[in-house]
């Protein structure tokens, strides 16, 4: 394709038109909520206001009770592990949404005839009428996509390299370049050891938290670069899912333990080591590490969940087929 | 002058909500969303800053400063730190679902418009 062809072909792609909604009742409702905001934030608290008293006491607390020299650890491990665990269980929360969302759809045992009943309504608001070329064009795009091609679809490239530069999406390649591919290879065990590093010595602010996002980005990294197959391994989520539940079921138990032990939940039940060791924080890094846990496989089953819904799109209604059994 | 962050965290809300509340594309309403999800990050961030203070790690003072110094807290709020450290994952997470649902919606209806996401169909 020469350089003004594919000028052309850009200035073809239709723009999207989104009509404007409610701009007045928009502006003034952000208005108000812009007069409301910064009301209070002139009165808040500024640079030199005194710390608050748990803040105080995190500092106070976090070397001689936890052996931490990072009281931000101790605060989201210790002081307050409550509201930790609870931001946990909101995190799975949400992934097991996330999966639930994403799932495939799953094979129907029986007509309820919900589709012979919605037949009028479905004429109404979606009637068949025929397909314009771009639409002919996104349909047989699918269909090759899903390894389905019909008759009359062109024939897609070889392989990822033979399509030319400059194509418009769905992207073909499975894998980046040599180039890229090499610079990866060299920065993944950097990053994943700089992650466990985090984790580990509990010096970071947080722990497991940026730890298993760089984790995340770890696996990220190598699909992006190696492609699905590569990762295939790993990202299954029967596995990834078994280990989420052992860090949140870990993540129960350390706490339910300080309240067996030591008479409050989230107390440290662990011998304390000596600070800047691997076991300084007792059960601050032990949570944090059930954390890095949770957070790595959590984020990883959300994005590659969310990755995977490419396939699953409702099927194309025929006409004079509305209502029929879908096979 | 840690005001003007304060009014930037609110300015960045407000942009946030006015797409929430005019856009009619669900990507940018969840746009939106994170916009207003950063705005907080930022507001939580800016408050726990403190003048003329250090990061609160009790090791290593800066030159001037003991380690008593920084646990009679002449440090950043810790508290606020950690905040903003678990309201990102979160974020992350929630950010996820709106997606999640996002994307199920244009699968099904065909429209990321939500004004045409109205219809009982299928």
């Amino acid at each position: 394709m020469t350089g003004p062809d594919r000028q052309d072909a850009r200035r073809a792609e239709p723009l999207e038109h989104e009509p404007g909604h409610r701009r007045l009742a928009g502006a003034v409702l952000t208005a108000g909520m812009a007069v409301a905001l910064g009301a209070a934030m002139i009165g808040i608290p500024r640079e030199h206001a005194a710390l608050s008293a748990v803040a105080r006491y995190a500092m106070t607390v976090a070397l001689p009770r936890w052996g931490l020299t990072e009281p931000v650890n101790e605060i989201v491990y210790g002081t307050r592990g409550f509201d930790t665990f609870g931001e946990t269980f909101l995190l799975l929360a949400a992934v097991v949404s996330v999966v639930l969302i994403c799932r495939s759809r799953e094979g129907r045992w029986g007509d309820i005839g919900e589709s012979l009943a919605g037949q009028r309504e479905q004429r109404q608001s979606d009637p068949a009428g025929d397909a314009d070329a771009g639409e002919r064009q996104a349909r047989s795009a699918e269909r090759r996509e899903q390894g389905q091609p019909g008759p009359g679809d062109p024939a897609g490239p070889a392989t990822p390299d033979a399509v030319p530069l400059g194509t418009p999406a769905p992207e073909t390649a499975d894998a980046m370049t040599v180039v890229v591919r090499t610079a990866i290879r060299i920065a993944l065990p950097l990053l994943g050891a700089a992650g466990l590093y985090l984790v580990a010595w509990g010096y970071s602010p947080g722990g497991g938290f940026p730890a298993g996002a760089v984790l995340v980005g770890v696996l990220l990294l190598a699909y992006a670069g190696f492609g699905r197959r590569r990762v295939a391994a790993i990202v299954r989520p029967g596995l990834l899912e078994a280990i989420e539940l052992a860090g949140a079921t870990a993540i129960i138990v350390t706490e339910l333990l300080g309240l067996v032990l030591r008479g409050s939940v989230s107390a440290n039940w662990l011998p304390l080591a000596q600070p800047q060791t691997i076991l300084s924080g007792g059960i601050a890094q032990l949570f944090s590490a059930s954390e890095l846990i949770e957070v790595g496989t959590g984020l990883a089953i959300t994005i590659f969940a969310l990755i995977g819904m490419g396939h699953d799109w409702t099927p194309d209604e025929q006409p004079g087929r509305e209502g029929a059994e879908r096979s | 002058m840690i005001l003007v962050n304060y009014l930037a965290a609110a300015a960045l809300l407000c942009i946030g909500l006015y797409a929430v509340l005019t856009r009619r594309n669900m990507i940018k309403m969840v746009m939106g969303l994170s916009l207003m999800e950063a705005a907080t990050y930022l507001f939580m961030i800016s408050l726990a800053y403190r003048s003329g203070s250090t990061a609160p790690v009790l090791l290593s003072p800066p030159p001037g400063k003991t380690a008593q110094d920084l646990v009679h807290g002449n440090v950043a709020d810790p508290v606020l730190q950690n905040f903003c450290l678990t309201a990102v994952v979160i974020g992350v997470a929630v950010t996820a679902v709106f997606l999640s649902v996002v994307v199920r919606i244009a699968q099904h209806y065909r429209t990321l418009d939500s004004d045409r996401v109205r219809e009982l169909r299928g």
